[in-house]
Order: structure tokens, then C-alpha cells, then sequence
């Protein structure tokens, strides 16, 4: 009995000592004009809030908040569409401060002194004042994280989306996106821009309309996905080497295309990419689903040929084919542990599914409407949180390892498990 | 009105009873609001007269300017049919109807009936919604001119004119309206993490509308116009400043032109032509400097709508009446949207319908064929014809003025052309929406010397299957309309009315009242949403409405409260607040005495009121983040001669 007292002591001390280990935020979209964007905190098998924004800051996150990224230990911003807000948080989730310099607002990069900012406006800053801008097409705003003021923008093509930092370089990937309702044509571009002065310093053709959505970043390699346009064009995957880029390879060597969609994809620890697609039609009404690793120096290398697995990670692939609308996939890049949305029916709440790094399946959690945009804190070194892992977790049913991740106890080892430890052997 | 009489008792008068065995008893579920109870109500367009019904939900977007469309048993707003004279207002772009763009002015009742009306030598379209409102132009019986300018909150103004005249069995009026509203109201949503202060931006309208009927005997022709500008304000969402508002604008240009004729054919055959024309402009902008949120589009739809009816019925016995009709439309629409080739439609019904009237024994069936054939170059290509049947079958007992009624409807909603070829979202492979309504009821009427009362109470079940929604395609970025869906209603629909006359004092009351349980029986695997209520259905909703009269003097005191409803299944505080909407008016007329006259009825008369609505000044919603205007007034004069 002793024995097992002494042993139960030094492992909650041993857990302690490495504290929260997934700590998520989830950026909830919500419905359109409804003002209900909501950020979920989701921290060790466990749900804190779906409304964590709301819980700390007393006030409402905004409509639809469309990406969130950490632009250093101490700050992390998100990107509210519809709100035309940039909003910067502590991580502790605590409003630091907000700005509408930068309208329609997309998504996110940084180099840790400024934060980047794609948009489909044409407007940046305040009229009045030396900054201000009018542009014809979208345009990328730099934010000084210092004083949170608009320090520069620069004109891109039209609609501009996923923007990445690379080297001192921006790369803005074009859609043309309102090309089906306004009077101009789809981008097909990559714009790269040096950060520092802000200037378009080259542009790449990708030969593939609409550069929508999400983009992912592993080392040199971006992967852009394309929807196409929903009817003659197919969707398609776009590997773009920033490296080749910047040495000024020309455009053709620079990337290479894969025929698959990528409209949900994310970045894993080994440098690949995870990514689920469809490609549809109006002509035909027909969907062609894929869920795909890519590995994107093979890709390179081998213009295309190899890199591309048509599997994800242990049961992710049969976990996601049975969601009913799949909205987000995300790895933890400081724990490998993986993360799926289900977006459900959109009128209810959708679904935060779990896996662990080899690609188990752990659970799901009820989150709120349109879950999409993750950003995993890193693990704490300390932690008061133990006790409530250990002695109040009796009816959660949940397994957890020595990190005090939730797991499943599928190698030997020691486990907690509603409060008790087991060896599993 | 004061110069009008109902329409029914004008048939009468012109001796067309003989045929138009009129059924004594209600065998159609159905309320009326007409005459004096209609201008004693705080309305300004049709819109509001029905939130008076039982079964009614208004859908409304907030202010002057914002869509009012309804449902009726939440069948949903494509599902009723609104009829003027018995003719088929439609949008074959949407398979909506704004209610805000008609007027009451010209009206002498609205009614509404769940399924359809049952009388003689219907048109075939006339049975095919799921609920179908009439509106009943009013037929002058003498000479009159009046004029009305109305103020009113939020910097509205309304002029009205009414000309109409009489003679030698022709009659007829010109109704001409203009209306302009800045409709910047103030709303509040307070709540402990919010308390968001502001003025509706961007919510202004102004509208003009000529309206023009001629009628002799069984001839009735109608001609409106209506020419909007408006702006679309959007939902309240969280904004660091004003800097930003909604600035998508919209016109309208409405036309149509409709006649009827109807005659008797010995006493046993009777028939009738119904024919329209319909013109439809709607454009919307939002290719402004200004809007850094939306693509910048100027997009203009025109619709046009051919119309003709042949209807017949036949009387061999004084208990059985024959009804066949058959009906065409011919739609187009044309709009400058990218990928958006033309699209035509022809649209055909027939119906044959029988009614038995024996004793105080009722029953009528009918069943109604329709077939829709589309025409468009579009990619996509047309979708596949339709060609369906569907029956209607009625039945009701009277007895010592109580009758007991029974009916069952089955129809379809086609997809409309937008469902279908909207581009980026339109689907050819729709199905049509269905609904099956079961309805049993009661109603019982009584009459004498001082009183009058009615009492209806109806339950029913309602099943929609296939319902046409707009939802994400899975995996991609895009929208696209489906059918998805399956709801279980059952409810009771119940109203109340009285009327108390004694020396010169009138006392009414009207009351109705909904209980509702809607559900989601859509997919049994999601448990979430599986057998929960569905959004913006509210579970209980009644109105009470009381009108005292003395002599010219009128007062009117009405309250619509609607219970709580939720518009997510997301999260439980995602609901609606119930509220209690407070109106009152108090008008009065006043005879000038420079013309004199025997006929009380033309006397020169000089009225006012005075309205408030939302008295308790509420802070609700029908959709979030539209809020609706709180405490407002109106005042009105109007001048007659």
C-alpha cells in the first residue's frame, strides 16, 4: 500500500512537472451574419469552453473569424472576416488589442516582429492619415506588433488568400475568388513580396485559377489547394518551393501540380502534408473525394510522379470518411497529436475529433458551428492542473499517458485512467 | 370600408346564385379579416394582417424595407400561395412573395386557407399550395375620392390617394401611394457580454405603387405597379466602429395586369377566364467605393409570367357540383450573372374537382395534375419534366350551426428556377418538395340581434419530405441547393371572435391561438438534431385583438405574443426571446359639413389616428442579429369626399 502511495506521488510529480501537453484553440466560424464566431479551448481531453473568447473578455469574438496564428510566446492573432477586425490575444486568451485598419480580412503570417494580413478589400487604414491606402484589386497590411498600427500594404492580384513567410518573404496566393459575380477573371498567381519593404518582387504563374483556401507550410514547401471553378476546371493541389523561388528558378520549376483537391490540409511534424479534398462539378453534380499524404520533396523531385499517398495517419482516413462534413484538419506540431472538424448539419454543433500521434482514434467533442481554425499552444513546464487530473477525472473515462495527454493504452506502459494508474503490460 | 360591400353578397345581388351554390357551412379551415376589423388593426401592408391569423409565422427582416414573407403550419413561405381575386401572385425566381409590397388599401378582406378555398369554378392553380391567402380587391358602390398623409417614426412618410366611382354597373378606383422611410431605428441587444448601442444603417426605402381595377358583373380586371428602392442593412455584427456598414441596395419594379371574367350558362354551367401578365425587375448593387466586404456585383433579374385559365363547372343536381380547370404559365427569367443563361418554363395544370352538399353533410375531392417543363441553353442543361398528381379530399357535418370537419391534402412544391439554375448553387436534379397535411376541426358560428360570435379550433399533422435547402457541398468551398430534410408537425390552430353591438357602441374581440410541435425527423443517426424542434418554430403563439367602436371614435388594442424559438441546435442559448408585440390605435372621423347629402355615406368626412406599436418597446428579432424597431408611431390623415 505504501509502496503504491509512494509510487501514485512520484508520478503526479512527474506529470507535473510537464503540465498541459494539448492545448488547442479552435476558431468556430458560425453562421454568416449572425455575429457568433466562437473560440473553443480545448486542453487535455477536455473541452474548457466553447466560448473561451466570451468566458475572459466579457465581450463577443465577432462574425466569422476566418484564422488564427501565434506571432510570438506572448501574442497570438485572429483574422474576423466579417467583423473586419484583427484581433490580438495573449495566449492566456486575454484581448490585447484590435484594429479594423484591414477590412475583409483573410488570413494570417508572421515573422515574429509583424503580422501579415491578406485582404479582399480595397481599402487599408484610416483616411485622413499617411496611412491609407486605395487599392483596385486585394492587397497584403503589415501590422507593427509593437504599437499594433499599420506599418505598410501592398497591392496583390484579386482576392488574395493564403499567405505564408518564408526567408523574408511573403507568398500570396491569388484567387480572383469574387471572379463568378465581378467583372474580372480568376488569379492564377503566387505574388511573393519582400517583407522589409514591402514590395512585389516577383510573381509566379501557376498555370491553375482560384489559389483558395487554406495553405500549409513545411520548411521551403507551401501546398495550395485550388477548387477550380466548380465546373470545367477541377480542383487540383499546387507544391510550391519557395527556395526555387527566391533563387529565381523560372515558374515551371518552381512548382508542380498534383491532381488531387487539398481544400482541408495541414502540416505534420515529418514535414508532410496532411490533406482532404473533393473535387466536384455543377455540370455533372459528381464528387471525387481523396484524402492524401504528400510528401513534398519526393513531389518536387520527381515532378509529381511520386510523394503522394492516397492514406492519412493510422484510422484517420476511415475516422474522417464517416464525418458528415469534414471542415479542418490540424496536427499539433509540438505533440503530433492530430485533429479533424466535423462540420455536421451547420446548424448544430460540429464535432472536434481526436487522434493521437500515430493516428489512433481517441474521441470527439461537441464544439460549436463550423469548427475550422486551430492553433496548438505549447505544452506548460508547470501546471496546478494535476490534481483535477488525477482525482477529479473519475467519469470521464478517458485514458491518459504520463503527459497527461488523453491516449489509448494500445503498448505496454502506465496509464491513468479515472483517477488510478494501470500498467498495461 | 365605409363604401363597399363584401363581394359575396354583391354575387348575390346580381342573381348568380343560382349556380354558385355557395356551402352554407365552412368546410375550408379558414379566417377572414375584412372591413372595419381590417382598418381598426395597425397595418400597413398585407403582411401585417396575417401575423393576426392562427398558424401564421412571419418571417421579417426588420424595418419598412426588410422581406416579409410567411409560413403557414411550417410548411414553409414557397408552400402558400397568395392570390389576388383568385389569381396566383408569383415569382418564379424565388416561389416567394413579398407581403410588404402590398397595400391593404384596396382590399376588402384577406383571408387565409390552410390548403385551399372550396368553392365553384376554381382554377387549377387555386389548389396547388400548401396554404393560400386571398386577397380581395374592393368593389366601390359609389363615388369617393380620398386622400391620406401619413408621419411616422424613423422619418417615414406616406401619401395616399383613392379615387373611385360607380355607375351604370361599372365600377372601379385608382390607388396611388408613395411612401419614404429613413428607417434608422435604434436597437440595443443587451446581454451579460453585450451591450451593443446603435441605429439601423442603411435600412431606408422609399416606394411608389399605382394600383387600378374596373369591374362590371362578373368582369373584374386589376393593374399594379410598384417601383422600390431599398437599402439591405444586413445583421448587427461586432464592429470596433461605424466605419463599415452594409451598403448593398436593391430596386424592385413589379407589374402585372390581370383580368377575370365569369359567366353563367343556363342554370347549370358556369365559366370562367382568369389571364395575366406579369413583369418583374429586381436589381441589386453592391459596386460601390464603399463596400470593402462583398464582391462588387450589379446584377439585374427579369422575370415575366404569361397566364390564362379556363375554368368550368357543372350543377346537374342541387347537391352535386363538377369543377374542371385547366391552367398554363409560361415563365422566363433573364439575369446577368456569370455562367446564368435564360430559362423558360411552362407550367400546366388540370383539375377536376367534385363537391357534394347533402343535408349538413359536405364533401368535396379533387384531384389535381401538374406538369413543368423548363427550356434553358445553360450548361447544365434543363432539368427533367415533372409530372405529377395529387388529391385533396374534404369532409364536414353540420349540425344546429356546429360543424365538424375532416380534410387531407397532399402537393408539391417544384423547385423554383433559382433552386434549380442559379449559378455556382443551383441544382437540376432536385425533386420536388412535398408536404401531406392532415387537418380535423371544429367551428361553430352564432348570431343574433347584438351578438355574433365565432369559435374554430383545428389539430393537424403536417409531414414535409425532401426539403429544398441550400447546404455546403462536402469538401469543397461552395453552396449548393438539396434535398435534405424530413419534418413531423402536429399542432392546433384555434381562434376565438366576438362582436357585441349596443346603441352606437361596437365591441369586438379576436383572439387566435397556435401550439405547435415541429420536428426534425431528418436523419435518425444525428442525435443532436434528430426529433428536436425545428429552428424558428415557436411552440405556442396566440394574438388578442380588442376593438371598441363608438360611433366614429375607435379604439384598438392588439397583443401577438410568440414564445421562445431556437435558431441553432449548436448551443441552448441559441434561442430567440419570446416577445409581446403591444399595438394600439385610436382613430376618429369627423363629418364636414360643406356638402350636403341624404346618403350618410358620402358625406365629407376628415379622420385621423393615431398608432403606436410596440408599445412596451421590446427589443425582439424573427431572425438573429436583424432587429426589428422598437416603440414607434404613426400618425395619419385622411380626407374623404
Amino acid at each position: 500500500m505504501k509502496k503504491t502511495l509512494t509510487l501514485v506521488c512520484c508520478l503526479a510529480a512527474a506529470i507535473a512537472s510537464w503540465g498541459q501537453r494539448e492545448r488547442i484553440i479552435l476558431l468556430n466560424e458560425g453562421n454568416w451574419q449572425a455575429d457568433n464566431g466562437r473560440v473553443t479551448y480545448f486542453q487535455d481531453g477536455e473541452v474548457v469552453s466553447n466560448q473561451w473568447f466570451r468566458d475572459i473578455n466579457n465581450q463577443k469574438l465577432g462574425d466569422t473569424p476566418n484564422d488564427i496564428l501565434q506571432i510570438n510566446d506572448s501574442l497570438i492573432a485572429m483574422a474576423i472576416n466579417w467583423s473586419n477586425i484583427v484581433q490580438f490575444i495573449r495566449p492566456d486568451g486575454h484581448a490585447v488589442a484590435a484594429t479594423e485598419d484591414v477590412p475583409n480580412n483573410r488570413k494570417l503570417a508572421t515573422d515574429g516582429r509583424y503580422a501579415y494580413i491578406s485582404s479582399y478589400g480595397h481599402e487599408c487604414g484610416t483616411y485622413g492619415t499617411d496611412k491609407y491606402w486605395t487599392f483596385e484589386r486585394g492587397y497584403v497590411a503589415k501590422i507593427d506588433i509593437a504599437t499594433f498600427q499599420l506599418a505598410d500594404a501592398v497591392e496583390v492580384g484579386y482576392e488574395p488568400e493564403g499567405i505564408a513567410c518564408y526567408k523574408g518573404h511573403l507568398f500570396v496566393a491569388n484567387t480572383g475568388g469574387y471572379a463568378f459575380q465581378e467583372a474580372h477573371d480568376y488569379e492564377t498567381t503566387v505574388s511573393v513580396i519582400d517583407a522589409a519593404t514591402m514590395r512585389v518582387v516577383r510573381t509566379v504563374d501557376t498555370g491553375q485559377i482560384n489559389l483558395y483556401g487554406k495553405m500549409s507550410q513545411a520548411g521551403p514547401y507551401l501546398c495550395i489547394n485550388s477548387p477550380g471553378d466548380y465546373y470545367n476546371i477541377q480542383a487540383c493541389t499546387i507544391i510550391l518551393d519557395c527556395d526555387r523561388v527566391l533563387e529565381g528558378k523560372p515558374d515551371k520549376e518552381c512548382f508542380v501540380q498534383l491532381p488531387y483537391a487539398a481544400t482541408y490540409n495541414t502540416t505534420t511534424r515529418e514535414g508532410h502534408f496532411l490533406a482532404v479534398g473533393s473535387r466536384y462539378s455543377y455540370i455533372t453534380s459528381e464528387y471525387t473525394f481523396n484524402y492524401i499524404t504528400i510528401n513534398p520533396t519526393l513531389v518536387m523531385e520527381s515532378h509529381g510522379s511520386e510523394g503522394v499517398e492516397a492514406s492519412l495517419p493510422g484510422t484517420m482516413l476511415e475516422d474522417i470518411r464517416k464525418m458528415s462534413m469534414p471542415y479542418g484538419i490540424y496536427v499539433n506540431p509540438y505533440t503530433g497529436y492530430m485533429y479533424a472538424t466535423d462540420a455536421g448539419s451547420f446548424a448544430s454543433a460540429g464535432g472536434l475529433h481526436q487522434w493521437d500521434a500515430e493516428g489512433n482514434y481517441i474521441g470527439q467533442w461537441k464544439v460549436y458551428i463550423n469548427p475550422a481554425h486551430f492553433l496548438a499552444l505549447p505544452p506548460t513546464e508547470t501546471t496546478d492542473d494535476i490534481p483535477r487530473l488525477k482525482a477529479n477525472h473519475t467519469g470521464n473515462g478517458l485514458w491518459h499517458d504520463l503527459y497527461g495527454r488523453t491516449t489509448r493504452p494500445r503498448k505496454p506502459g502506465l496509464y491513468i485512467h479515472n483517477g488510478k494508474i494501470f500498467t498495461i503490460k | 370600408m365605409k363604401d363597399s360591400i363584401p363581394y359575396d353578397s354583391l354575387m348575390r345581388h346580381e342573381r348568380l346564385r343560382a349556380v354558385m351554390v355557395y356551402a352554407r357551412y365552412p368546410l375550408a379551415t379558414q379566417q377572414t379579416l375584412r372591413g372595419e376589423e381590417l382598418q381598426a388593426l395597425s397595418t400597413t401592408s398585407v403582411a401585417d394582417a396575417l401575423k393576426y391569423f392562427a398558424g401564421v409565422q412571419i418571417k421579417d427582416y426588420g424595418g419598412l424595407g426588410g422581406l416579409k414573407t410567411i409560413n403557414v403550419r411550417s410548411l414553409g413561405a414557397q408552400h402558400v400561395g397568395v392570390y389576388v381575386d383568385g389569381i396566383r401572385i408569383t415569382n418564379a425566381q424565388n416561389g416567394t412573395v413579398d407581403l410588404g409590397k402590398f397595400s391593404l388599401s384596396a382590399m376588402e378582406s384577406v383571408s387565409l386557407y390552410n390548403a385551399h378555398k372550396q368553392e365553384q369554378c376554381q382554377s387549377a392553380s387555386e389548389y396547388a399550395s400548401g396554404a393560400t391567402v386571398y386577397l380581395r380587391t374592393r368593389r366601390p358602390t359609389a363615388d369617393s375620392l380620398s386622400l391620406q398623409l401619413r408621419m411616422a417614426s424613423f422619418g417615414t412618410w406616406l401619401a395616399k390617394g383613392n379615387a373611385q366611382f360607380a355607375h351604370k354597373g361599372w365600377s372601379g378606383f385608382l390607388d396611388a401611394e408613395w411612401t419614404a422611410s429613413q428607417g434608422d431605428y435604434p436597437f440595443r441587444y443587451h446581454s451579460a457580454y453585450e451591450d451593443t448601442v446603435g441605429r439601423r444603417a442603411n435600412s431606408d426605402i422609399r416606394y411608389y405603387r399605382i394600383e387600378s381595377a374596373l369591374f362590371k358583373r362578373g368582369f373584374a380586371s386589376h393593374i399594379y405597379y410598384y417601383d422600390s428602392e431599398r437599402g439591405c442593412p444586413g445583421g448587427v455584427v461586432r464592429r470596433l466602429s461605424d466605419k463599415y456598414v452594409n451598403v448593398g441596395r436593391e430596386w424592385d419594379r413589379d407589374f402585372f395586369a390581370q383580368a377575370s371574367w365569369q359567366q353563367a350558362l343556363g342554370e347549370r354551367h358556369r365559366i370562367k377566364v382568369n389571364a395575366k401578365y406579369t413583369h418583374e425587375y429586381l436589381r441589386y448593387c453592391t459596386d460601390y467605393p464603399e463596400n470593402q466586404n462583398t464582391a462588387r456585383v450589379n446584377n439585374h433579374y427579369r422575370q415575366q409570367d404569361a397566364y390564362l385559365a379556363l375554368c368550368y363547372a357543372f350543377h346537374p343536381w342541387d347537391w352535386l357540383t363538377v369543377n374542371a380547370s385547366y391552367d398554363t404559365r409560361y415563365s422566363t427569367l433573364r439575369a446577368d450573372l456569370k455562367r446564368f443563361e435564360p430559362v423558360r418554363r411552362l407550367d400546366q395544370k388540370q383539375v377536376l374537382a367534385a363537391q357534394v352538399e347533402w343535408r349538413g353533410f359536405q364533401a368535396a375531392a379533387s384531384v389535381l395534375h401538374q406538369h413543368y417543363k423548363d427550356h434553358t441553353f445553360a450548361h447544365v442543361g434543363a432539368a427533367d419534366p415533372l409530372d405529377k398528381f395529387t388529391p385533396s379530399l374534404s369532409l364536414a357535418y353540420t349540425l344546429h350551426g356546429l360543424t365538424l370537419r375532416g380534410w387531407y391534402k397532399r402537393i408539391f412544391r417544384a423547385p423554383t428556377l433559382n433552386d434549380l439554375y442559379y449559378t455556382q448553387v443551383g441544382n437540376r436534379n432536385l425533386r420536388p418538395e412535398y408536404t401531406k397535411q392532415w387537418n380535423v376541426g371544429l367551428e361553430h358560428h352564432f348570431g343574433s340581434r347584438h351578438w355574433n360570435t365565432s369559435v374554430q379550433a383545428d389539430v393537424y399533422i403536417n409531414k414535409i419530405e425532401n426539403r429544398i435547402v441550400c447546404l455546403p457541398l462536402k469538401g469543397t468551398y461552395s453552396w449548393s441547393m438539396m434535398n435534405y430534410g424530413y419534418t413531423f408537425c402536429r399542432g392546433l390552430n384555434a381562434t376565438a371572435n366576438a362582436r357585441y353591438n349596443v346603441r352606437r357602441w361596437t365591441f369586438s374581440l379576436l383572439t387566435s391561438l397556435t401550439w405547435q410541435r415541429d420536428l426534425n425527423r431528418t436523419d435518425p443517426a444525428d442525435k443532436e438534431v434528430y426529433n428536436k424542434p425545428i429552428c424558428y418554430s415557436p411552440a405556442l403563439s396566440y394574438g388578442i385583438t380588442a376593438v371598441a367602436t363608438w360611433r366614429s371614435l375607435s379604439l384598438t388594442i392588439s397583443n401577438l405574443h410568440v414564445s421562445e424559438r431556437m435558431w441553432s441546435y449548436a448551443d441552448p442559448e441559441d434561442i430567440l426571446k419570446p416577445y409581446d408585440n403591444v399595438d394600439l390605435k385610436l382613430s376618429c372621423t369627423h363629418p364636414l359639413r360643406f356638402r350636403r347629402t341624404k346618403r350618410p355615406d358620402l358625406r365629407t368626412t376628415l379622420g385621423a389616428s393615431l398608432e403606436v406599436n410596440d408599445l412596451l418597446d421590446e427589443q425582439y428579432e424573427h431572425i438573429p442579429r436583424y432587429p426589428m424597431p422598437g416603440r414607434n408611431y404613426k400618425f395619419t390623415l385622411t380626407f374623404t369626399l
